[in-house]
């Protein structure tokens, strides 16, 4: 039975605005970025060619990738140009205090 | 591929002279003299007559050039004013002349449309020659793609391992998180190490006492300007948020002008903000800097070599390439931008 689990991943004040902030859930990698205030969680690493996403350029609620110019919705995680050819895992985000929770399902 | 509509270095203004010599620079022959009213002069280095290079002529009076071979002489503005054993000149009989400025002790040149050549435009390098800096420069002639020599500048990453008996160290290479923005026409590489101890090298000439915050930021312009920012300061002082104070700071500057698409020119200098003064201080940075430049050059010439042999051979990317893609990014853009201009320009003048 696939379990779900929420996961504290960062400090709301680590995140900054226009920037993607890199977490970590066991092996399990996942990029935060904030968009018109709202926190969004998705799996971190480009399927294209696995550069880190959070290394990449964020623009509104676009993110580009650092290395070959795919881009993704970041709300919905939607693959939006080649390179890559899927959409991005987007995790479930709570804020608890200054606590930035993820689910995790597994 | 090069960009034309940019200011290019061509050579340090110590080997600009009376005597003409010669230097290709994006895939152009140049030739390059000193008129007698101290003026630095940059013409095509081909007779229109036989194709000699201007070059291998002399000097004749203030300013005018005389081919080697027969004797055909060209004024500054790359006019020819004499065909030895007749009186009348062809019309066609002239040299491009370029414009050039002496700035930051190089000369620097423009290779693309006369009427676009700004001289607000120079890539600012004042370090070189402000007196609040001592610095030392130098140039290498690369056998490579002037954009092999940019993504080496643009990478942190490389230091601990090409450089790992230099200047390398490789402790930063996992701890520090590399950080890349970038706009319309720069890129900027950015490493931050808050509040660990200095090198040996910076506590000898910073005389810190505990730990430093020390960065590592690059900044580039297209095509080929690179201005390395490096230095510490005592750990909680400011510098993060731009206030420095109590610290070092150095300065890496380069700026390489493509000669071919497989060769370049590679102008360089090492200035530092710490007992400015201190000539034989200037020269052991430069000097340690130079050896870690030649473990970059014996890179760029072996990659090459092998890109000469098979330019289809696949490469991949990884996460430490970013600064240079969106270089590159950035060049092919302005590329584009220019052959798209000039196409216009052919298509109104028919």
């Amino acid at each position: 039975m696939p379990e779900a689990s929420w996961h504290r991943v960062a400090a709301v004040s680590d995140i900054i605005d226009g920037e993607a902030k890199p977490a970590r859930v066991g092996e399990l990698e996942i990029a935060l970025v904030r968009v018109d205030g709202t926190i969004h969680a998705f799996e971190d690493v480009c399927p294209h060619a696995y550069a880190l996403l959070s290394q990449g350029f964020v623009e509104g609620n676009e993110i580009e990738c650092p290395l070959h110019a795919a881009r993704f919705e970041i709300s919905t995680g939607k693959v939006l140009c080649p390179p890559a050819d899927r959409d991005l895992q987007v995790y479930p985000v709570r804020v608890d205090g200054d606590d930035v929770l993820v689910q995790i399902v597994r | 591929m090069f960009l034309r509509n940019y200011w290019y270095v061509a050579a340090s203004v110590d080997e600009v002279k009376a005597k003409p010599f010669g230097r290709i620079i994006l895939g152009e022959p140049v030739v390059f003299f000193r008129a007698a009213d101290g003026m630095a002069v940059a013409l095509e280095d081909r007779c229109p007559h036989r194709r000699l290079p201007l070059s291998m002529g002399k000097l004749v009076g203030d300013d005018v050039l005389q081919c080697h071979y027969h004797g055909l002489r060209f004024d500054r503005t790359g006019a020819c004013v004499r065909v030895p054993g007749q009186d009348m000149i062809p019309p066609a009989a002239r040299v491009k002349a370029y414009p050039v400025i002496e700035r930051y002790k190089w000369l620097w040149i423009w290779m693309g449309d006369p009427a676009l050549a700004d001289p607000s435009q120079i890539c600012d390098f004042h370090w070189i020659d402000d007196p609040n800096w001592g610095a030392k420069g130098d140039y290498l002639h690369v056998l490579a793609n002037w954009q092999l020599v940019v993504d080496n500048l643009l990478d942190l990453t490389h230091l601990a391992f090409v450089h790992e008996t230099t200047i390398g160290n490789a402790a930063l290479v996992e701890h520090a998180a590399v950080k890349v923005q970038r706009g319309p026409e720069h890129v900027l590489v950015t490493r931050w190490i808050i509040d660990q101890p200095a090198p040996p090298t910076f506590v000898k000439v910073g005389k810190f006492t505990g730990n430093v915050d020390r960065w590592q930021i690059i900044d580039y312009r297209p095509p080929a300007f690179l201005r390395l920012d490096v230095g510490a300061t005592p750990t909680g002082t400011g510098a993060p948020e731009g206030k420095r104070v109590g610290g070092i700071s150095m300065r890496n500057l380069n700026a390489i002008t493509p000669e071919t698409e497989t060769t370049s020119h590679y102008f360089w200098a090492q200035a530092h903000d710490f007992d400015v003064k201190n000539a034989e201080l200037t020269d052991r940075i430069f000097q340690q800097i130079k050896l870690a430049f030649l473990e970059d050059v014996d890179v760029f010439t072996a990659q090459q070599r092998l890109i000469d042999l098979n330019p289809a051979a696949p490469t991949i990317d990884i996460n430490a390439d970013s600064g240079g893609i969106q270089a590159r990014r950035i060049v092919d853009r302005l590329y584009a931008e220019e052959q798209a201009a000039l196409t216009a320009q052919r298509t109104a003048a028919e």
